[in-house]
C-alpha cells in the first residue's frame, strides 16, 4: 500500500503544478483583455462584440 | 483576429482533456502492473512525456530566441518567453515526479548523478531566462539577455539526453541505444498516448502564453500613445 500512497502525491503533484499554472494564465489573459478594451473603446477594434 | 484564435485554443483544449482522459485509462485500466516496481512504475507515464516535452520546450525556445537575435521582431520573442515558461514548468514536474519514483526504487529522493545534475542545470537556467526578463532594466534588455541564455539551455539538451552513456550513470534509459528491456504492448500504448496529450497540453500552454505576450505589448504601447497624446 506504500507504493500507492507514492503514486498519488506524483500525480497529484503534476495536476497541482499544471492547474495552478493555468488558472494563473487565464487570470493574467482576462485581465489584460479587460484593459485592451477599456482602453479600445469597448474593443471592437479586436474584432470581439462590445457588451 | 480573436475570433479564430479563441476557437482554435478551445479546440485546442478539448483535445487536449480527450486525450488525457484515453491517457489516464490506458495507464490505470489497460496498462499491466510492472513486476518489480509494482504500482510506482506508473509515475513513469507521465514523468518520460514531462522530460520529452521539456527538451520540445528548449527546442521551441532557441527557435524564438535565434530569431530574435537575428531580426528582432516581437512574435519570435512572444514564441520564446512562452517556451521558457512551459519548459520550466514541465522541467519543474519532471523534478519533482523523478525523487518520487526514486526513493521507491533506489532508496533515495535525489543523488548527484550525471543525468540528474544536467536536468538541475536546465531548471536553473530556464529559472535564470525568467528572472531576466521581470528583472532587467527595459524589456528589450530583458528580452536580449533572455534570448541568449535561451541558446545556452539549449546546449545543455544534448547533454541530459547523452548524460547516462557519458557518465556511466544509473537512470534508465527509455528510448535510443542502450535501452535494455522493450515495454509490454499495453505500457507503450499507455506511453505514446501520454506523450501525445502532453504535446497537446504543451501547444495549448505556448499559444494561450504567447498571446498574453502579444496583448501585453500591444497594451504597453496603447498605455504609451495614451501618455503622448496627454
Amino acid at each position: 500500500m506504500k507504493t500507492y500512497a507514492f503514486l498519488f502525491w506524483g500525480y497529484a503533484a503534476v495536476w497541482a503544478g499544471l492547474t495552478i499554472y493555468l488558472i494563473a494564465l487565464g487570470r493574467k489573459l482576462a485581465r489584460v483583455a479587460r484593459r485592451l478594451d477599456a482602453l479600445e473603446g469597448r474593443g471592437d477594434a479586436g474584432g470581439r462584440r462590445a457588451t | 483576429m480573436r475570433r479564430p484564435y479563441d476557437l482554435a485554443l478551445g479546440l485546442l483544449t478539448a483535445a487536449t482533456a480527450a486525450t488525457m482522459a484515453a491517457a489516464l485509462w490506458l495507464i490505470f485500466v489497460v496498462a499491466p502492473e510492472e513486476q518489480v516496481m509494482g504500482a510506482v512504475q506508473k509515475i513513469f507515464y507521465f514523468h518520460v512525456p514531462l522530460a520529452a516535452i521539456t527538451f520540445l520546450s528548449v527546442f521551441s525556445l532557441l527557435a524564438g530566441a535565434a530569431g530574435y537575435l537575428w531580426t528582432r521582431r516581437a512574435a519570435f520573442d512572444h514564441l520564446a518567453v512562452a517556451s521558457a515558461e512551459v519548459g520550466w514548468l514541465f522541467c519543474t514536474l519532471v523534478l519533482v515526479t523523478g525523487p518520487i519514483w526514486a526513493k521507491p526504487a533506489w532508496g533515495v529522493w535525489w543523488t548527484w548523478e550525471a543525468k540528474l545534475t544536467t536536468t538541475l542545470v536546465l531548471w536553473l537556467l530556464l529559472a535564470g531566462i525568467l528572472l531576466c526578463r521581470a528583472y532587467a532594466s527595459t524589456p528589450e534588455q530583458g528580452a536580449r539577455i533572455a534570448s541568449v541564455l535561451g541558446v545556452v539551455a539549449a546546449l545543455d539538451v544534448p547533454i541530459v539526453y547523452k548524460a547516462v552513456d557519458w557518465w556511466r550513470g544509473q537512470h534508465p534509459i527509455v528510448f535510443g541505444p542502450g535501452k535494455t528491456d522493450p515495454l509490454a504492448p499495453g505500457m507503450l500504448a499507455a506511453l505514446l498516448v501520454s506523450m501525445l496529450a502532453f504535446l497537446l497540453l504543451f501547444a495549448l500552454l505556448v499559444a494561450a502564453r504567447a498571446r498574453l505576450a502579444a496583448q501585453e505589448d500591444r497594451l504597453a504601447a496603447l498605455v504609451e500613445a495614451a501618455v503622448r497624446s496627454r
